[in-house]
């Protein structure tokens, strides 16, 4: 079978998955669901194996193959099929999407296994991944947008998942309605680039661009700009990142899923997908580094305020695609998207073990109550450190290699970029200190009572359920959030798929040492062959001192962790004392959701209850239609007044007109 | 004979018919006196078309007399039904239909 | 078959119901069923009949009805309407369906008026007269005048009924003084015979004043029919007093009326006023847009949320419209069939929630009833979504065609166009969540769909669906149509043309030939 048909198996499945288990919901027993989303995307890596192996077999110059069903909507100028695209930087894609996605999926039979919206939860979750899929096979650039609303969409029903939690339900809204801001972004970027050059299609825009552009014209520019409005949305840069923490609110497997491993990723793609259109606009690449720069640099401070468990790591993601939203846009292609890959096994690992210990605390995320699981939960624990070591960027572990090339080639750049380079390893101290303060307040210290209670092998229960986020007593009657939880100690498909993240984790690096081997910078070149930024020539110096001080500022950060939260345990608030201020910064996030709020919130609201209010009822209905109806009305109430119902009368007026009009027509002739 | 006569005679019958219509307050005098009124423009187009020597205004005439014996069926099936509901029998008094 | 019977069929149902209905109690309900069925049948067969490669009219019927006047009875299917017939004949079937769900007092008059209303709708839709037009028009309103006077509920809705249909037919009156303005005076300009057939009417231009004044004689019927803002004041009181089976109908396709008219009459006869006035159009279209979002997302009634995002999503049409380029015309006339379908199954969703919410419409009395629902709670996500245009509906390949129609045409305007799409978002995920999610209500007895329910929806959602899928099915129909009808508009708005479908590859090739000519080349395959 040729690659593009591997590529059609691998949107098919998935899909097959999704409508299978939503047109049968109510006859699956049991767990039947979860096993058939699992196989389903299990399929779909297998199809992305074959894609993989089929297109080894093209010479590296034909390695872009393109697929079309049908014309989806070619009208009016617009080229627009049903059409995917497989090529390295798709195949890539992929296969770490559906690679990990299946494992997330084997989690999350077991994770959800008490939960009355067991077989709804998959139906999701496969179509979650079908778009996905979707977006990064998608051949041009309308079927890229259907993806990347579609994801949007899927992650709404996913993050509301728990429905009736308000909380629950308006972290989706406004996960979606940023979302829906980003594909508008989208939408007019297209629109700017199709202007000219009249296709919608990746390879023939790609082919078209140079000739119909001048770098760095404005509608270039703009293009570019407002597709990077759309990958901030989507990666949760700033600032429209705030959807991003909120949206912990829907069951952690989805979390690990949609964002850590897969969906905020997106943003990545798109720009790496873009590459010869945003090396026409250096400005907009300018404006990808420089943003993608203050994210990691802020959500980093603010991973280190926060006790939710998962938004800690909900920050450490947005960090962490700021590394690589930077690097892609600097020209580091191979390395952003190398980074994209190992994050996403070490994010959905750590994902995952927080899953495992939300489960030992039954329902109950903030730091402030953990304490102690080390011997409670050896696995997990271990999960977690590996993680975290790859995380922290500590060699050998794969984020080590990815993060530094991502830092090296930045530096090769030279000039301004040197400030890029600096704030890439302060950020990367504050990330071994927020990951390793989350460790050691999880794990070490006196036990917790949840942790005694499970090292005497009684698995906690929290008498009555609440919601973590307000305290609000859950809505047993419905069943969901199950009242069971699970930890990955005592499940057999958790404990394989977080050891199959955890060898991703730790060896996945080894893919890419510098001087050694380019596995992945070979394999991506054909996708990136007509690009001046993608070979690079090393420095040796630069080199040597990259692994080093990457290495160092890892362990420092550790070493700091280890004394403040584990030697000192008094030091934390010490430290709060001393820094009030920039504490007070840290907790409250910036204030990127006051800020909004007062922007775009308020005056919205206030719009329309003003129009609703007093411009409706005023105006409206008043005015432009109260005129005319009021005309019409007083023109009839003045005939009706004539209209006596006297019969005689009627005759009488009758034979008087006639009697006017015969009379003057005599005196007339 | 002048027709000048028949005319005086068709449009003295024809205003004793319209006198009657709006001084009359029983329905029946009122549709009798109707009758009256499309008799007296009978008469006139009688003489016309005898004047001229053309059948029209007879034809015209013979058309009046059916539409009349219509309107009188549906005039007198009213005031039946009227009768009926026990309301009264005057056309002042019957004034639901007023704007 | 001529259109004749596809027009007059539904009436003749209606009719012969209420004749019979003293002697079969059931008549008129189940004749009204078949009559909408047989006119939904008729218009799939014209719709896999239609020719897309051919020029013109289709099924033409061309008799003359007032020879004096050179009024034509003359009907005809194309790619303006094609689509058109189909979305008309399938909400009348799914709001005949739904009214048999309940027993209605006065049953064969009911009937008769909604079979009559879907019989002038049809009319209007295939009117190539002028006059014809005109007529059909405005006998779309009298059955609905009394089908809200009548069976409407709500305490005001004597007073809604007589301010909807003076307003409408002070617009109407508009239109009818703009009609007879057309025919006299294009007679009189050319020195030909008198004619309202509008083929004939097309080569007779009117000189550029009479066209301006004209134009916003027809504008003020259409816009209110939409309606759009400022001039939607009928819509909350109208909407409110409807009977939702109604409301359907009137929501999905009488609107449609107005925006088709645009296209239809407005464009080809008064190009140069078109062009004089697209910047008022335009700026009507992004009031629209923006006022009926903005209420919409604080509007706490569910059947006023889709009354104010139809005026938004109207003002879309409108955009589209009056961008004067085939993309936005192309898109206008498919958000037309999308916006049907969307809010007729949207607002009978609404009554199924109210059903459930203890007959309240207001979504704060709502809320938590998926659990119990899925089945309902799935079709409204698939219908809330493709209120809202996600990418991959077809209501998205609409917006995107309307959106790049209004950006080659107003760079601004399209932009600021845009805060439309955002705030459909939260409006239509608002009421999706109010009534579906969240904690149960305090009257909520939530309950699954019932198979009677789902006859209506299920067909409703199927097309959406199929639609959104591949929109091509309507675009093909249609572009040759739509193009000759914006054409004389486009020409004289002079934007530059969009490149039209180039090969790249070949281009690319040529321009390697000659080497350094890159740079002149930003022009490349712009049409005159």
């Amino acid at each position: 079978m040729s690659a593009t048909t591997f590529g059609w198996l691998v949107l098919l499945f998935p899909l097959l998955g999704t409508l299978v288990i939503g047109l049968g919901f109510r006859s699956l027993p049991g767990r039947s669901a979860g096993w058939i989303a699992t196989a389903t995307i299990a399929l779909s890596f297998l199809a992305a194996l074959g894609s993989l192996i089929a297109l080894q077999g093209h010479s590296p110059a034909h390695r872009e193959l393109s697929s079309s069903l049908w014309n989806y909507a070619a009208s009016a100028g617009i080229d627009a099929h049903l059409s995917i695209l497989v090529d390295p930087l798709s195949v890539f894609m992929i296969l770490i999407v559906s690679g990990v996605s299946t494992l997330i999926h084997l989690y999350s039979v077991s994770y959800l296994d008490g939960d009355r919206g067991f077989a709804r939860f998959f139906a999701y979750l496969n179509f979650f991944v079908f778009s996905m899929l979707l977006l990064v096979l998608a051949g041009n650039l309308l079927l890229l947008i259907v993806g990347w609303a579609f994801v949007g969409a899927a992650s709404y029903l996913l993050i509301s998942f728990w429905y009736r939690r308000t909380t629950a339900t308006k972290a989706g809204i406004k996960a979606f309605v940023i979302n829906v801001l980003g594909d508008v972004g989208l939408v007019l970027g297209t629109f700017f680039i199709f202007k000219h050059t009249g296709t919608l299609d990746f390879l023939r825009t790609f082919k078209a661009a140079p000739h119909v552009f001048h770098s760095g014209e404005g509608d270039i520019v703009a293009g570019c700009l407002m597709l990077l409005v759309g990958a901030f949305a989507k990666s949760a840069q700033i600032p429209l990142h705030t959807w991003l923490p909120d949206a912990m609110e829907g069951p952690t497997p989805v979390s690990a899923l949609i964002h850590a491993a897969t969906m905020v990723t997106a943003g990545v793609y798109l720009i790496a997908r873009m590459h010869p259109l945003f090396e026409l606009a250096p400005a907009a690449q300018d404006v990808g580094a420089i943003v993608g720069c203050a994210t990691l640099l802020i959500a980093g401070t603010i991973g280190l305020a926060q006790t939710d468990i998962k938004r800690v790591i909900a920050y450490s993601t947005m960090s962490q695609i700021g590394y690589m939203i930077m690097g892609v846009s600097v020209g580091a292609y191979a390395a952003g998207l190398f980074h994209l890959m190992t994050h996403a096994f070490f994010k959905a690992l750590l994902f995952m073990g927080a899953g495992s210990i939300i489960g030992a605390m039954s329902g109950e995320q903030s730091l402030q109550k953990m304490k102690g699981f080390r011997k409670a939960m050896p696995f997990t624990y271990g999960c977690f450190i590996v993680g975290g070591l790859a995380l922290s960027g500590i060699p050998p572990f794969s984020g080590f290699f990815s993060k530094d090339e991502i830092l090296l080639v930045t530096g090769e750049r030279g000039g301004w970029h040197w400030a890029l380079y600096v704030a890439g390893y302060i950020g990367a101290l504050l990330t071994a200190i927020y990951t390793f303060r989350m460790i050691f307040r999880a794990f070490h210290g006196e036990p917790c009572q949840e942790a005694r209670e499970l090292e005497a092998g009684h698995l906690h229960h929290a008498e009555v359920p609440t919601n973590p986020a307000n305290g609000e007593v859950e809505d047993t009657d419905v069943g969901f959030p199950g009242p069971h939880h699970t930890i990955a100690e005592r499940a057999l498909p958790m404990k394989i798929a977080m050891s199959v993240l955890a060898l991703g984790s730790i060896g996945a690096g080894l893919l890419q040492i510098p001087k050694v081997d380019f596995v992945i910078d070979d394999f991506l070149r054909p996708s990136f062959a007509n690009s001046p930024l993608y070979e690079t020539h090393t420095r040796n110096g630069l080199l040597v001192a990259g692994l080093t001080l990457g290495t160092l500022i890892g362990l420092a950060g550790i070493a700091i962790a280890y004394r403040v939260w584990v030697l000192r345990p008094g030091s934390a608030a010490t430290i709060r004392d001393h820094a009030r201020p920039l504490y007070v910064l840290f907790v409250n996030k910036w204030y990127f959701d006051e800020l909004i709020d007062t922007l775009v919130v308020v005056p919205a609201a206030w719009m329309g209850r003003f129009a609703r209010g007093t411009f409706e009822r005023v105006v409206v209905d008043g005015t432009i239609v109260g005129g005319p109806t009021g005309l019409v009305r007083a023109g009839s109430a003045a005939v009706r007044a004539v209209q006596t119902g006297l019969l005689r009368y009627y005759a009488a007026l009758l034979v008087l007109g006639v009697t006017a009009l015969g009379l003057y027509f005599l005196l007339q002739s | 004979m002048s027709i000048a006569w028949y005319l005086a005679v068709s449009a003295i019958i024809f205003s004793l018919g319209a006198v009657g219509v709006i001084v009359r307050r029983n329905p029946l005098v009122v549709l009798l006196c109707l009758e009256l009124m499309l008799n007296g423009a009978n008469l006139a187009l009688v003489a016309f078309s005898r004047t001229w020597g053309n059948g029209d205004g007879q034809i015209l005439a013979l058309v009046v007399m059916t539409v009349a014996a219509c309107e009188v069926c549906i005039g007198l099936g009213m005031i039946v039904a009227i009768h009926r509901r026990r309301l009264p029998i005057d056309v002042d008094e019957l004034r639901e239909l007023q704007g | 078959m001529p259109l004749s019977i596809l027009i007059w069929l539904p009436a003749a149902c209606g009719l012969l119901g209420a004749l019979v209905a003293s002697r079969v109690q059931r008549a008129p309900a189940a004749l009204a069923l078949f009559g909408s069925l047989a006119a939904l049948a008729l218009a799939i067969g014209y719709i896999a009949d239609y020719k897309v490669g051919a020029h013109g009219l289709q099924h033409v019927t061309d008799v003359v009805w007032i020879a004096a006047l050179g009024i034509h009875y003359k009907l005809g299917v194309d790619g303006l309407n094609v689509m058109l017939l189909g979305l008309t004949t399938l909400l009348f079937f799914a709001a005949v369906l739904a009214s048999n769900l309940r027993r209605w007092e006065r049953p064969q008059l009911f009937y008769l008026h909604f079979m009559l209303a879907e019989s002038a709708v049809l009319g209007a839709f295939l009117a190539q007269d002028l006059a014809l037009f005109v007529a059909f028009f405005d006998l779309m309103l009298i059955p609905f005048y009394f089908l809200i006077g009548s069976w409407g509920t709500g305490p005001d809705r004597v007073k809604a009924t007589i301010k909807l249909v003076i307003y409408t037919l002070v617009g109407s009156l508009l239109m009818l003084a703009g009609a007879i303005a057309t025919g006299v005076l294009a007679a009189h300009q050319n020195g030909a015979p008198i004619t309202f057939v509008l083929s004939s009417l097309q080569s007779l231009p009117l000189h550029r004043g009479s066209q301006e004044w004209i134009f916003l004689c027809f504008a003020a019927a259409f816009l209110v029919k939409m309606p759009a803002f400022p001039l939607h004041g009928w819509m909350p009181d109208g909407y409110r007093a409807m009977p939702i089976e109604v409301l359907m109908v009137f929501s999905g396709v009488l609107s449609k009326v107005g925006a088709y008219g645009f296209l239809r009459i407005a464009l080809p006869l008064f190009p140069q006023a078109a062009v004089h006035f697209q910047l008022l159009m335009l700026l009507i279209a992004l009031g629209s847009i923006i006022y009926g979002s903005a209420v919409a997302f604080t509007q706490t009634d569910a059947r006023l949320i889709a009354g104010y995002s139809s005026v938004a999503q109207l003002g879309f049409i409108t955009l589209g419209i009056f961008a004067l380029n085939p993309q936005g015309a192309q898109g206008a006339l498919l958000q037309m069939v999308n916006h049907g379908l969307v809010v007729a199954a949207l607002l009978f969703i609404i009554a199924l929630l109210a059903q459930r919410a203890g007959g309240s419409e207001d979504i704060r009395e709502m809320g938590g009833i998926a659990f119990r629902a899925p089945v309902l709670a799935a079709l409204f996500l698939i219908v809330a979504l493709a209120t809202l245009a996600i990418p991959g509906s077809s209501n998205f390949a609409g917006e995107f065609l309307i959106l790049l129609g209004a950006f080659n045409a107003k760079l601004a305007i399209a932009i600021i166009a845009f805060s439309g799409v955002v705030m459909a978002s939260v409006y239509a995920l608002r009421l999706l969540i109010r009534s579906m999610h969240n904690r149960v209500g305090p009257k909520v007895h939530s309950r699954e769909l019932t198979l009677r329910d789902g006859a209506v929806l299920v067909p409703l959602v199927a097309v959406i669906l199929l639609l959104a899928l591949y929109p091509q099915f309507a675009l093909r129909r249609s572009e040759r149509a739509v193009s000759a009808a914006v054409s004389a508009a486009h020409a004289l708005s002079g934007q530059r043309a969009l490149p039209r479908r180039l090969d790249f590859a070949r281009a690319a090739g040529s321009l390697a030939g000659n080497a350094g000519g890159a740079g002149a080349n930003q022009d490349t395959g712009s049409a005159p």
